[in-house]
């Protein structure tokens, strides 16, 4: 064998993809050639230092954000209703957007009237307003409630919109939003609901539900989403029901992934 | 439902099913990370570009051919970001960041295990041009085969070897000669 054809070979036969006879031919060129001796023993220095290279993890924000982007992502494909999915067309005053939007804007005139008729009293203003927006947020819910039980998915997931909009949510809105989470029959619906929650997830009852939760999610999705929703929040009830996870065969690998770095992020 | 193949999960994805998205997500950012910084491109921007792919492979999901290798698929939009990403840094002519080296980078690099030889080869790495590095990298570090690698440089697989013959005894010769 000649040194160039040792040139051609020398990598294959460093990561051992060669046959038994050139690697025979090679061993017995490397005893007789120093040269390529040496080439080879320096290569294989280089090949070993690359190939021991550990991973770089990247921040936890990269799978935050990533999460984020894919619950908007599938917001948006709801709502523009590219999956496929054929909608009722009703005619248009039957559309419950303009039932709602009809609703509030009656409710606004109604409002602005009033408050040109007792224009005189300033301080009377202020009341109004409160009451306005007090007002606005009682049909919001209103209309969540209402939406929550309508059959197409993207009304579901756009009712979800108007509890982000409730600063102030009360029991009920908390109650039917961890029951979207946990019972409705939809994945996104069921991310969309966990979202809003993660909004108020400093009030501890609503933490709490959301750690029972996770025993009770079995999509993929969800399981990561709620996991990482409790990490930011370096809530520890959570490792339990994550340790369940784990230990669960029916669990995706990849979950188990992010569940076991997650539990040596809250431990 | 432990190892479905990637192409299943496109399919779904392409399909409507977005969330199914998560799966490859899990399966890919470690690796799709490391290729961005292993190119040199800094760890926020690494990142950044990490996150661009998904949001690509989501938008353009449309486009993905059924039963086309997704793994391919991905490295082909990587090695795309990765060049708009160099073409606009010579446009705007940031010296700092086109050098390719980030100090700061590569002090990073050299973690645990023996720090002296992996911060070397670190530096060796970037004297190599763009094309070599980028084939050390998908054939070294990120694990892919001389076939999977020849579509995507549309080079044969005869000259990716001998390309990563030659890199690779340039870092030889560069790596020694800092001994």
């Amino acid at each position: 064998m000649k040194c160039e054809e040792l040139e051609e070979k020398i990598i294959d036969y460093l990561d051992g993809k060669l046959d038994k006879e050139s690697n025979i031919e090679i061993e017995k060129h490397l005893e007789t050639c120093e040269r390529c001796l040496d080439e080879f023993r320096d290569l294989q220095e280089v090949i070993k230092i690359i190939s021991n290279r550990k991973e770089i993890e990247p921040d936890d924000s990269l799978r935050i954000n990533f999460y984020h982007m894919l619950h908007n992502e599938i917001k948006r494909s709801k709502s523009s209703g590219t999956a496929g999915v054929q909608r009722e067309i009703l005619p248009w005053y039957n559309h419950i957007f303009f039932r709602i939007a009809a609703g509030f804007a009656l409710l606004i005139t109604g409002t602005l009237i009033g408050l040109l008729i007792h224009s005189g009293f300033t301080d009377s203003h202020q009341a109004q307003l409160e009451e306005l927006r007090s007002e606005v947020t009682t049909l919001k819910k209103a209309a969540m409630f209402t939406m929550l039980k309508e059959e197409s998915s993207s009304y579901r997931i756009k009712a979800l919109d108007y509890a982000d909009d409730i600063n102030t949510p009360d029991e009920n809105v908390i109650g039917i939003l961890v029951k979207t989470l946990n019972t409705d029959k939809n994945v996104n619906v069921r991310m969309a609901a966990a979202y809003a929650l993660a909004k108020y997830a400093d009030q501890q009852p609503v933490c709490d539900s959301l750690v029972r939760s996770l025993s009770l999610q079995s999509d993929p999705i969800l399981q990561v989403t709620l996991i990482n929703i409790l990490v930011e929040r370096r809530e520890k009830s959570a490792v339990k029901p994550i340790q369940e996870i784990i230990a669960d065969e029916n669990t995706l690998d990849d979950v188990k992934y992010v569940a076991e770095n997650s539990i040596k992020y809250l431990l | 439902m432990q190892n479905i193949p990637d192409e299943t999960i496109m399919e779904k994805v392409k399909g409507g099913n977005l969330s199914e998205m998560s799966i490859l997500f899990e399966r890919y950012h470690l690796k799709l990370f490391n290729f961005f910084f292993r190119m040199g491109l800094g760890r926020d921007i690494s990142q950044d570009m990490t996150q661009n792919l998904f949001y690509r492979m989501i938008r353009y999901r449309h486009t993905y051919k059924e039963g086309a290798c997704v793994k391919s698929w991905i490295y082909q939009i990587a090695r795309n970001l990765h060049n708009d990403y160099r073409n606009r840094e010579k446009k705007t002519g940031d010296l700092f960041v086109s050098s390719g080296i980030l100090p700061s980078d590569v002090a990073e690099t050299t973690d645990s295990y023996d720090e002296d030889d992996y911060g070397k080869l670190e530096m060796a790495l970037f004297t190599l041009s763009d094309a070599q590095r980028e084939l050390i990298v998908l054939s070294r570090y990120q694990g892919l085969k001389y076939e999977e690698i020849s579509p995507l440089v549309n080079q044969s697989v005869p000259a990716i070897k001998v390309a990563i013959y030659r890199a690779i005894r340039q870092l030889r010769s560069v790596y020694f000669k800092q001994t």
